[in-house]
């Protein structure tokens, strides 16, 4: 079974650089030739070409969160808790559940099975910096382990 | 392991994409305004870094149009520097820029502008969409991936990465183009211009069927801004500023991009993080122009290659005196681009010298400031740097397509509140209009990289007393 872990941000956008860092610190841990990771700075459609031919797919990314919730983890399906993007006056805004859903019509056979995310709360990230806040920061090393959990590596 | 799913993450909407309407006391239109988020920072994140690492930060700034910002960069680089380059690293540059060009305009028109042109702006929403398309046409769905992931796979081949290019560099390329991947287009590439005169022909069809609207939707005058080659062609890589006004005079002409701040200024608006530029001789806002496919078609005299010339011509035929102002001709005017490009993949992959290793030169001059220019798929891009005796950043200035087009798509939002909003009655169906308005022009409305969340378009309409009267969400 072949597995993609897929770490999304943008990495000089503060907290929405998350997905990329923890996808950077398992890129160091995870030596599988059935696990690839990556990190990326695109979202959307451009995803596509990337979970092409995996069983599996595991996604960490940030989401927008009230304040008191910056930090908190989420794990879950995201096409049980996302409905797709419908229309998108750019192309940022194509939702992950919006491509799964756009493969599985144009690639039958050749999405993941399995999809899993692994959500961070942020809040909107507006200033150029590679530093990310405390309780995102914080979250990191949890979110590390989830992914290693979810993977049977530790 | 706790499962955990959550819905608290859902409620948050994501800011790309906000317009705000204000009614007067007799419920009519007062003010309307497209909210655009810009990161803020980017000048302090360069300052101290070497001007040579600007071209792979640079594209870090977006995950939609990363390549614009590495060849900008890279092209301020070399201005920097005081170099020109090698036939064969220009080549290459070509190539990685139009290999963008062809993936970006085919992500927007098969993706995101095709549904309203199949189904009609009035369809409903949930038919009116990539899904939609896929269920009707899944012939030009195909075509549509088909392309993206054609020019897509150039960049990649071009590069150690997919996304974040960094195959240019100051002075030329850090790589050549190996024969392989040369056959590999060439292969390709008569099915790829195949697909792009078929988009061409499903717009003109659109066209046919709904002449008025495609004359009459957002259509409104402006200045138009873009680059022209020295036959006054449309340019993406390199060239001169042309401006002309709404009625085909050219304001501007032959004007070099380090001279850009000669013709543009820009205004800052308390409520828009995204600045304002205008030509300055006519003032803010009457200064108003549009960049991007349309700015590019309506400066510019012809196309580089025969197939996109002639669809050129027939575009120019349309048009008062050569200029197109409906905001519904964007579309295509992209897809004669698309089609200009690809031809240019062809012939750029065809040349003799393309798979040359001369593609790199050095120089002993460091000049304290550089400009680089080049036409991103969503418009005129300025990347300019100034740096110290070291070749250290001291400042950064960069303006991006959605900038230039504010204005405009400020004032396209505006001509459909007008059109949609009588006498105190929002009709239904002006979130798609607007929605529709603002896709015309392809902006870039965030620089966040996100998968997961909601990110509609939010309309919020307010009554006189400042009041909310409702929100819309697509």
């Amino acid at each position: 079974m072949k597995t993609l872990v897929l770490g999304i941000g943008n990495s000089i956008l503060g907290d929405d650089g998350i997905g990329v860092r923890v996808a950077q610190e398992l890129a160091r841990k995870i030596k599988n030739d059935n696990i690839d990771v990556r990190d990326v700075g695109i979202d959307g459609l451009n995803l596509l070409d990337l979970i092409l031919g995996y069983d599996k797919l595991i996604v960490i990314d940030a989401v927008l969160t009230e304040r008191e919730k910056v930090g908190e983890v989420y794990r879950f399906k995201p096409e049980k808790v996302y409905e797709p993007s419908r229309s998108a006056i750019s192309p940022h805004h194509f939702n992950l559940s919006t491509t799964i859903e756009i493969g599985k019509k144009l690639f039958p056979g050749r999405m993941p099975e399995e999809v899993i995310a692994f959500a961070v709360g942020t809040e909107e990230a507006t200033m150029v910096t590679e530093e990310m806040t405390g309780r995102v920061k914080d979250a990191m090393p949890i979110v590390v382990n989830l992914v290693l959990k979810e993977l049977n590596l530790n | 392991m706790t499962r955990k799913i959550v819905i608290e993450p859902v409620t948050r909407i994501e800011g790309h994409g906000k317009v705000t309407i204000h009614l007067n006391e007799q419920g009519n239109v007062d003010k309307t305004y497209l909210h655009v988020t810009q990161v803020r920072g980017f000048e302090k994140f360069c300052e101290g870094r070497l001007f040579w690492e600007m071209p792979v930060i640079t594209p870090r700034i977006c995950g939609i149009c990363p390549v614009s910002h590495h060849l900008a960069a890279a092209k301020a680089g070399d201005a920097i520097l005081g170099v020109k380059l090698t036939p064969t690293a220009d080549k290459l540059r070509r190539l990685l820029h139009m290999a963008q060009m062809v993936q970006s305009h085919a992500l927007h028109f098969f993706h995101l502008a095709s549904p309203d042109l199949i189904f009609g702006m009035e369809a409903d929403p949930a038919k009116r969409n990539v899904i939609g398309v896929i269920a009707a046409m899944p012939d030009a769905a195909v075509k549509g991936v088909k392309l993206r992931a054609f020019g897509q796979k150039i960049i990649e081949g071009m590069g150690d990465k997919r996304v974040h290019p960094n195959a240019a560099v100051p002075g030329g390329m850090n790589r050549a183009l190996h024969s392989d991947k040369r056959d590999e287009i060439l292969s390709q590439i008569g099915d790829i211009i195949a697909d792009c005169q078929f988009a061409i022909d499903l717009f003109k069809d659109y066209c046919n069927k709904n002449s008025e609207v495609a004359e009459t939707f957002a259509d409104f005058k402006s200045g138009y801004l873009g680059l022209v080659d020295a036959n006054g062609n449309a340019e993406y890589y390199d060239g001169k500023l042309r401006l002309k006004d709404q009625d085909g005079m050219t304001l501007e002409d032959d004007v070099a991009p380090e001279d850009y701040l000669s013709i543009i200024e820009e205004k800052v608006e308390d409520w828009s993080y995204l600045k304002f530029p205008y030509y300055k001789k006519m003032g803010y806002p009457a200064g108003m122009y549009r960049v991007g496919p349309l700015g590019r078609l309506n400066v510019a005299d012809g196309c580089t290659t025969p197939l996109a010339d002639k669809e050129f011509k027939q575009f120019k035929e349309m048009g008062k005196n050569g200029i197109l102002q409906g905001s519904l001709y964007y579309h295509y005017a992209r897809l004669i681009e698309m089609l200009n490009c690809a031809e240019e993949i062809k012939a750029l992959t065809g040349d003799k010298d393309i798979c040359s290793t001369d593609i790199w030169v050095n120089s002993d001059c460091l000049n304290e400031e550089g400009v680089g220019v080049i036409e991103a798929p969503r418009g005129t891009l300025f990347h300019h740097y100034w740096v110290d005796k070291t070749g250290k950043m001291i400042k950064a200035n960069l303006i991006v397509a959605t900038g230039h087009n504010n204005l405009a798509m400020n004032r396209a939002v505006n001509e459909v509140a007008h059109a949609f909003i009588k006498d105190g009655k929002v009709t239904e169906g002006i979130l798609n209009r607007v929605e529709v308005a603002i896709r015309c022009y392809d902006p870039c409305l965030s620089c966040s990289s996100h998968a997961l969340g909601h990110m509609p378009l939010e309309l919020t309409v307010h009554e006189a007393d400042g009041s909310i009267r409702q929100v819309l969400r697509s």
